[in-house]
């Protein structure tokens, strides 16, 4: 079987689960014997290239990444103008490379590369898969979702063979707000390959909370500032990280200012993979208070570093892992209670880590390849 | 001649407030939760089931007995929400045909930390037994069964003449749980052991669709009951199981209002209470329990109460407060409503094998979410403590 995979991400440029998904994807289905053909669009960084039956073309020049932005002026109603231009072209690029390459099925990932996945499907007759990470509705945190984007998920579900997503609440959206084929979508977790982190090691207690991902509306860290306030009028001697880079930056520092937290608060900026995993391994305790977070691959990342976790209920990952806390991501009340019980409390984090580190073995990646594959086949 | 002896555990938990760090004066005990959970039993399960037997006891009269052990703690909230049930239990103790066992007032743990406020609560629950149903209980049941050398010494020299505990291979090797034992080291008092298999029958697998003898009927069991070998089968099931954990439609009433009929239709089967079994039989061995033995999960232990380290660390907090906590009346009660196992229980993590059991009304998304409410009230009642 040969797969033509339409991707965005891929390592080292990535912004998020997406990147890793399609890294751990491709490198897995090769390992299984399917021969994949990745298109992704060329960067600044070289993708890497070490893959068995995986073959990457890297198409066009250079793009942009828009949700990685720190400055907010380069933004144009959320997004700038010409990043639509350089996803039109990436698209138009794919059609005619693939146009002249042979494979069985199309598989894409999230509404960039759906109309080069469309209109191939229609050219060519092929069969066409479309796995949705997350939607307009998502990204945005329901604050001005663009109808243009929507249109295109739409569509693209509308014609995709089989439509795959990483949460049952996924599934959920789609069918009632894209009015998707219930018959036709398949929930396939995303997995980790938890040898990359640091595991159960012993925790020094610095009383550190972290808080990882894109600082956009969507990852809610504005919640996790207020969080950090009512923890600190219980106790003082803890410190909040805010990791990650984005949009609202500024702004999160000028409210951190605001509530006079600066003290016991660190903007870290962008974090290297390094920095990353030492990131996950020094908290005390790992929250993401995601307004809309339809997997939340970080959550699987600070549980393999031997770090219990406090996340959003509506979270993707929430639906798996149970030796969590689980909080409405606006309950700042209830963040604050939990934060301040597991550092009080040290056995408490103990037994959650420990016992949600045996809970990674679902988490496989070879896992995600068998059901993707599965399906490839009923396509 | 085989006895059948049936005894019915009744207990309900008072279920905890939601409270966090920041909670200040929020009652410790969710009224509105517990009133609910206690209705809908009640409407499900005592009332229906008080009836059947009362109706059988009429019917088939001296022949046929049962005993019940009934908590403080639903005795309290029975009162309180339910006081038709508790007339119904007193109708049932006027027939004479029941008996009533002794157990912890708190349905606690307190066994495993203090002996002295182990038999306080004994005592506790004692005198509420006497002044409910005008009954001296003989025969001691502790919390989940729990039971070693210890206990069943200590609960000797409180005058009593039988103790309850689990019939489990880990102890018995190659005996059967169908006899009278002494406990090692005692003399006046013998122990009477479950048998789990068919107390299970009815317990866990009366609705199992996976098991090979579903259905189960009551000609079934009896012809059952009547192949054992010995002088009693003890057949000791939470009263629940009547409605709750066997729901009315999986046919539980009908198989009970038949069975004691069936039961009799055997010439070598008769009906007997604890106390009964005690007058009528002898202990034909020792049993050795040098550790904590409960009825409770696959590993008859105290696991599912005090295995991780959450659990020990609330128990632990708990029981420091004794000599504080009893110079202060107000507060003694409520420390031990705190004792009640099932706190502990909804900490348990060990929940992916035997989950089912332990999810039944319990009011936590987490074992985690439950350590934490706890701990904040145990918290709070520390700073009021210090306070005075």
């Amino acid at each position: 079987m040969r797969i033509l995979i339409l991707g965005w991400e891929f390592p080292p440029a990535k912004t998020g689960g997406l990147g890793t998904h399609c890294y751990e994807l491709v490198k897995n289905l090769g390992k299984k014997g399917i021969k994949v053909l990745l298109f992704i669009p060329k960067r600044s960084e070289n993708a890497k290239h070490d893959l068995e039956n995986v073959e990457i073309v890297e198409v066009g020049s250079a793009i942009s990444n828009p949700y990685n932005a720190t400055d907010p002026t380069t933004f144009e109603k959320g997004y700038g103008w010409n990043f639509f231009d350089e996803v039109r072209e990436f698209n138009k690029k794919c059609i005619a490379l693939a146009l002249q390459r042979k494979f069985d099925v199309i598989h894409c990932h999230d509404w960039i590369t759906f109309s080069a996945g469309v209109e191939l499907k229609n050219r060519m007759g092929k069969p066409l898969v479309v796995t949705i990470h997350s939607t307009e509705y998502d990204r945005t945190a329901n604050i001005y979702p663009m109808k243009f984007i929507v249109d295109i998920e739409k569509n693209g579900i509308e014609e995709a063979n089989k439509v795959i997503t990483v949460s049952k609440h996924m599934k959920k959206q789609l069918i009632e707000r894209y009015g998707a084929d219930e018959r036709k979508i398949t929930v396939i977790y995303n997995g980790i390959d938890y040898t990359k982190f640091f595991g159960v090691t012993n925790k020094q207690h610095r009383n550190i909370v972290l808080f990882l991902g894109r600082l956009t509306n969507q990852k809610g860290p504005y919640f996790f500032l207020h969080t950090a306030k009512k923890v600190l009028e219980k106790k003082s001697d803890v410190l909040f990280v805010v990791g990650g880079q984005g949009e609202k930056l500024p702004e999160l520092i000028r409210e951190a200012i605001n509530l006079g937290i600066t003290d016991n608060v660190v903007f870290t900026g962008y974090l290297s993979e390094d920095e990353l995993t030492r990131a996950y391994e020094m908290a005390d305790v790992y929250v993401m208070p995601s307004v809309a977070e339809p997997f939340g691959i970080t959550a699987l990342e600070a549980i393999a570093s031997g770090t219990p976790v406090i996340v959003s209920k509506t979270a993707g990952v929430a639906e798996k892992i149970r030796h969590c806390f689980k909080v409405d991501f606006w309950d700042t009340h209830e963040m604050a209670n939990k934060i301040i019980c597991v550092l009080r409390y040290h056995v408490l984090g103990e037994c959650m880590r420990r016992n949600s580190y045996g809970e990674l073995k679902d988490f496989g990646w070879d896992r995600v390849a068998d059901q993707t594959i599965d399906v490839y086949r009923r396509v | 001649m085989t006895s059948v002896c049936f005894y019915f555990q009744v207990h309900q938990p008072m279920r905890l407030n939601k409270f966090t760090v920041f909670s200040e004066n929020v009652p410790y005990f969710d009224d509105y939760r517990n009133r609910k959970y206690f209705e809908r039993i009640a409407r499900k399960c005592y009332l229906p089931t008080n009836r059947t037997l009362l109706d059988l006891i009429s019917n088939i009269g001296k022949e046929f007995r049962i005993a019940f052990s009934l908590t403080g703690v639903f005795v309290e909230q029975c009162k309180k929400y339910s006081p038709e049930v508790i007339e119904s239990f007193k109708q049932l103790a006027d027939t004479g045909n029941v008996e009533f066992l002794s157990e912890t007032y708190y349905h606690s743990l307190a066994a495993l930390f203090s002996v002295e406020e182990f038999k306080k609560q004994i005592k506790l629950h004692k005198a509420m037994i006497k002044d409910l149903f005008n009954q001296r209980p003989k025969v001691f049941r502790n919390t989940e069964a729990m039971y070693s050398n210890e206990i069943a010494k200590i609960i000797e020299s409180i005058g009593y003449k039988g103790i309850i505990t689990e019939g489990h291979e880990s102890f018995l090797s190659w005996r059967s749980p169908n006899y009278l034992y002494t406990p090692r080291d005692c003399e006046k008092i013998v122990a009477l052991l479950r048998n789990y298999k068919l107390s299970d029958d009815i317990g866990f697998r009366f609705s199992a669709r996976w098991w090979e003898e579903y259905p189960l009927t009551a000609d079934k069991y009896s012809s059952w009951l009547s192949a054992c070998e010995g002088s009693c089968v003890n057949i000791f099931i939470d009263y629940e199981t009547f409605g709750e954990h066997q729901w009315g439609d999986t046919g539980i009433f009908e198989f009970l209002k038949v069975l004691p009929y069936e039961i009799l239709k055997y010439k070598n089967l008769d009906f007997k209470t604890p106390s009964q079994l005690i007058k009528s039989y002898k202990s034909v061995g020792v049993i050795d329990v040098p550790y904590i033995l409960s009825w409770a999960d696959i590993q008859r232990d105290t696991s599912a109460w005090l295995e991780n380290d959450m659990q020990r660390l609330a128990f632990e907090q708990m029981a420091k407060l004794e000599n504080l906590v009893k110079k202060n009346r107000k507060l003694l009660h409520i420390w031990r409503l705190l004792q009640t196992s099932d706190h502990f229980y909804y900490m348990c993590t060990k929940w992916f094998a035997d989950g089912d059991v332990h999810k039944y009304f319990n009011p936590y998304d987490s074992p985690y979410d439950a350590f934490i409410n706890y701990m904040n009230i145990l918290q709070d009642i520390k700073r009021r403590l210090a306070a005075k």
